[in-house]
């Protein structure tokens, strides 16, 4: 039985951060954006988990992966307080009508 | 009792001085930190206390010190800091203080008479508010005082003297809130601010010139300080900027010069002017009589104007090494004593007539100093500390009498408003009159016996002058100053009787001055109110009397502590050790000592026809020829009473210059630094800051995207191959040696090759390389480089290794052959060749010649022919020894 090669995974992950760097730069929506940063931080934990394979005496990238799990997790709930308090202030998740600091 | 102290405090670390001065620093701090919440009572006991302290301490130091004639003690606290003298050598500059007996006598004066003063402020101080805040700034002036006095070295002292000018600054400005005195208290403190840049520069040069800033070790010193210091040209103008005919202009023919001792005195003397308020510097001292009257007595008569006196009696080996130094002094002291007599006739305000007359009085110092007298000179500081001290608390009793009756600060200050108060004041009136009597030179009061002797030196000594080239005043100028003194004294008896008589004796004048009388706050004096409108001015308390009449005991005897003609000299054998060496150069002439008598009745003639000329003046013709005088001569009269208009004078040009200068630079401030400068920078920030703005949207996926742009950036840069390396010509020169090194970077390898290999080199991973070069030659190194993407890159280095040689085959001018092109550079490098061969034949004819001597000796032996011994090259010559001084 072959396991499948590295490689593959490193594609995958890179196609999935693409998505997710896409989607950052080009939607307005600001839950999409945030889902599009867990994209991204998936890719990364992919290519992390898939390096580790090269290693096997190593958990680095294993443990490293469930550090990112981890932040992902902080990150999600800090940046979901600040979109709803944003949609009680402005009625509304749009990413450019936060523009309250500007003039 | 004596052994035991000795014991206790060994002359090298005499820790009583550390007690003597932090006493009145302590009191000090607790005064003006705490002051206001204690009350009045614990002020004055915290004031009273550590001066009273200070003083205990003071008199077993001056018995230590007066037991032995000529000793000395001292205390180091801390190096303070070093600096770099004239022969690179480390001038250490401690925090140390020493009493000898000079400095032990000024200890006396300055917290005994401190503390009377102190105690007599306790009463006349007793209603004003900022109680606490007087006697904080008072207990400052001692400590100051007392640092100045101590003071082991001229960089201390200076702490000491600049403490001193704060305090009378706070002190004069005490009533702040009138703008006048405030006015009173900045002019003196800039006044001296002109003579403290004299003293600053005479502390340079004294380090500079002598290698120390302590006194002891610059007298040892003073040689040095007979150098000559060229004023002017201080350079070559024609090696300078400006244009040729103005540096001709400006040269003299030949340059401008004087000792170091005469630039060093004349700076001194500047700031001894300064603080001693001497021609021209003397305008701040009459002003400062706007502080509370004890100020006056204290700071601006008793102590702090005679610092420069103490100063220039202090370095008093400085100024007999130069004696138009001396003679500055001596003049200016003589012009100023005369000067200033001069203007207190006119004075109508009692605290002015004093003020004036203690500028006189300082001037009297001065002559006696720059006679050579130092200790006549210091011993007229002593009396007239005795003296003006008492006679400036007798004013302020005089004041404090009257300010009950005339609510005004000027009113209750003029003589003309005074008049029959001997009725009322009598111990004040007693203590006035004595030292009147002290001060106009009658014997054998204080005053008598140390201005004789001043004047008798001024007569008599002159000094000797260290080398012929020095220069000397004629023997004239001595006797000249003599009559300027005397007719000075003249002056004084008779300016200080008109105050007498017109303040104790006649009729009460201040009846009629009742403008500002509130009879319900003073309701409860009563005597004889209905008829004469207020109350009649009383004695002062015990507390102002007690010290009146020590004073005016100390002016009475006082005089024999110094009094040479008739051999009672107890002081003498204390202060003059101090000037032993400095006084071997003033000769006093054995046929002078006849004089002694004759001088003498000259001085006290001069004060009896001062006193006479007023008694008739004022008290027997009630003040009417000076009436008709004054209305004689009119514009001469103003002139005086407005004090010969000095102070209009600087205000016109030197302040007036300054304001124009200060205009001028505001102008530049307001029209070039900030009307251009200001502007144009304000401009370009304001520009970067639009440009900068319009990329700043706010949108969040603009900041993303430049991040990714920024990443791409960077991977694109760590993709591509770089061919860099670090390129090391440091052996270029000696030996032609030119090594690189690669830079790293992931999965390079390097191809090393020369302008002569092709392409076909093959890669490798030696990072570094090395080409060896001949004199003008030229070689290009390609580094070729791939990296793990098996991208290549190349860059070229061009090395060439260079030598001055004619620019053509016979040329007389010389070129670099780097520069040259390449046929050029061929026909170089066989010149070079061809003197390189030159060369080696030369150094083999050379090794053969040396070798010759020895094939000679050689052969001569083998025809049995013995030498002994060759003849060598001559010696050499020797180094030029170093001296013991010199580096090792």
């Amino acid at each position: 039985m072959s396991a499948v090669p590295v490689p593959y995974f490193l594609v995958l992950a890179a196609v999935l951060f693409l998505i997710g760097a896409g989607g950052f730069l080009l939607r307005r929506n600001l839950l999409v954006l945030l889902m599009s940063i867990e994209l991204m931080l998936n890719a990364v934990n992919l290519t992390l988990v898939a390096f580790n394979r090269l290693h096997p005496q190593s958990h680095g990238g294993q443990i490293f992966a469930f550090f990112v799990v981890a932040v992902a997790a902080a990150e999600a709930a800090v940046g979901l307080a600040i979109v709803l308090s944003f949609f009680r202030l402005r009625n509304t998740v749009r990413a450019d009508e936060a523009n309250t600091l500007k003039n | 009792m004596l052994s035991t102290i000795k014991q206790q405090f060994p002359a090298t670390n005499f820790a009583l001085l550390a007690l003597i001065l932090l006493m009145p620093a302590l009191g000090a701090l607790i005064n003006g930190l705490f002051g206001k919440r204690m009350g009045k009572d614990a002020v004055r006991l915290t004031a009273l206390a550590s001066i009273g302290g200070s003083f205990l301490a003071s008199l077993v130091t001056f018995i230590v010190v007066a037991s032995e004639p000529g000793s000395r003690v001292a205390w180091t606290a801390w190096r303070w800091f070093s600096v770099t003298g004239r022969m690179r050598q480390d001038v250490g500059i401690d925090l140390a203080f020493s009493a000898d007996g000079l400095s032990a006598t000024m200890l006396l004066i300055v917290t005994g008479v401190g503390f009377l003063i102190h105690l007599y402020s306790t009463g006349y101080m007793a209603k004003d508010k900022g109680f606490h805040r007087f006697f904080a700034y008072l207990n400052l002036f001692i400590f100051a005082m007392l640092t100045l006095v101590l003071g082991d070295n001229m960089a201390v002292m200076f702490i000491g003297w600049e403490g001193v000018g704060l305090a009378s600054y706070l002190l004069i400005g005490f009533w702040y809130e009138d703008e006048k005195k405030a006015a009173a208290g900045k002019k003196a403190f800039i006044v001296n601010r002109i003579g403290d840049f004299g003293l600053i520069m005479a502390m340079v040069l004294l380090v500079w010139y002598s290698g120390s800033l302590r006194f002891e070790d610059m007298q040892q010193r003073s040689s040095g300080l007979l150098t000559q210091v060229t004023l002017w040209p201080v350079t070559d103008l024609h090696q300078t900027i400006m244009p040729h005919w103005l540096a001709s202009a400006l040269t003299p023919a030949s340059p401008w010069r004087v000792s170091a001792a005469t630039l060093i005195g004349i700076f001194l003397f500047l700031g001894c002017a300064g603080k001693s308020a001497q021609i021209p510097l003397y305008v701040w001292l009459p002003d400062a009589m706007a502080g509370p009257t004890p100020v006056s007595a204290l700071i601006h008569a008793a102590t702090m104007v005679t610092a420069g006196v103490y100063l220039v009696a202090r370095t008093s080996f400085v100024f007999v090494l130069s004696p138009a130094a001396l003679t500055i002094v001596q003049t200016t002291g003589a012009l100023t004593a005369l000067f200033a007599a001069s203007i207190a006739f006119a004075q109508t305000d009692l605290k002015k007539v004093l003020a004036y007359s203690t500028v006189s009085q300082l001037g009297f110092m001065f002559i006696g100093v720059g006679s050579g007298a130092f200790g006549a000179g210091m011993f007229h500081v002593i009396t007239h500390a005795f003296f003006k001290g008492c006679l400036f608390l007798c004013a302020g009793s005089v004041i404090h009498a009257m300010h009950h009756r005339i609510h005004d600060d000027v009113a209750s200050q003029d003589m003309r408003n005074m008049g029959g108060l001997r009725r009322y004041l009598p111990l004040t009136h007693a203590t006035f009159l004595l030292s009147c009597i002290a001060i106009a030179g009658i014997p054998p009061l204080a005053g008598f016996w140390s201005k004789d002797e001043i004047l008798f030196r001024a007569f008599a000594s002159h000094i000797a002058p260290a080398s012929a080239a020095v220069w000397v005043p004629p023997a004239w100028w001595g006797k000249m100053i003599f009559f300027v003194g005397l007719t000075a004294a003249v002056c004084t008896a008779f300016y200080m009787f008109r105050a007498y008589f017109l303040t104790f004796w006649g009729e009460f004048r201040g009846w009629r001055v009742v403008a500002n009388f509130r009879p319900k706050k003073h309701g409860g004096h009563g005597h004889g109110a209905g008829a004469l409108a207020g109350p009649p001015p009383h004695e002062s308390p015990g507390v102002m009397t007690v010290p009146l009449v020590i004073l005016a005991g100390l002016a009475v005897v006082g005089g024999f502590l110094y009094a040479e003609p008739i051999h009672v000299a107890p002081l003498a054998h204390v202060l003059e050790p101090v000037f032993q060496k400095a006084s071997q150069s003033v000769i006093v002439p054995e046929a002078a000592h006849g004089l002694v008598w004759p001088l003498m009745g000259a001085g006290v003639l001069a004060g009896v026809v001062g006193v006479a000329a007023a008694y008739y003046v004022y008290q027997v013709r009630g003040g009417a020829p000076a009436r008709a005088f004054a209305t004689s001569t009119g514009w001469f009269y103003r002139l005086v009473r407005d004090k010969w208009r000095i102070d209009e004078l600087y205000q016109h040009t030197i302040v007036a210059a300054t304001h124009a200068v200060a205009e001028t630079a505001a102008a530049f401030d307001r029209w070039v630094i900030d009307g251009i400068i200001a502007r144009l920078t304000a401009g370009t920030v304001a520009l970067g800051g639009a440009l900068l703005r319009a990329a700043h949207t706010g949108r969040v996926q603009v900041y993303a995207a430049s991040m990714v742009a920024g990443v791409v950036g960077v991977g694109w840069f760590l993709v591509r191959p770089h061919a860099d390396a670090l390129v090391d010509t440091s052996g270029l020169r000696s030996s032609g040696r030119v090594s690189l090194t690669a830079a790293s970077g992931h999965g390079y390898s390097y191809r090393w090759r020369t302008q002569d290999d092709d392409e076909s080199v093959a890669y490798g991973n030696d990072k570094s390389y090395a080409v060896d070069l001949e004199l003008c030659e030229k070689r290009t190194v390609f580094l070729g480089v791939k990296n793990a993407f098996n991208q290549a890159a190349e860059r070229k280095y061009d090395l060439c290794r260079d030598a001055n040689v004619p620019r053509a085959p016979g040329s007389q001018e010389a070129a670099a052959c780097c520069s040259l092109d390449d046929a050029g550079r061929e026909t170089a490098r066989e010149w070079v060749r061809s003197k390189l061969k030159e060369l080696d034949d030369t150094q083999k004819r050379l090794e053969e010649t040396k070798r010759a001597p020895e094939g000679l000796l050689k052969s001569l032996e083998q025809r049995g022919i013995k030498v002994e011994q060759l003849p060598g090259p001559p010696p050499a010559p020797q180094p030029p020894s170093q001296g013991p001084g010199g580096r090792p």
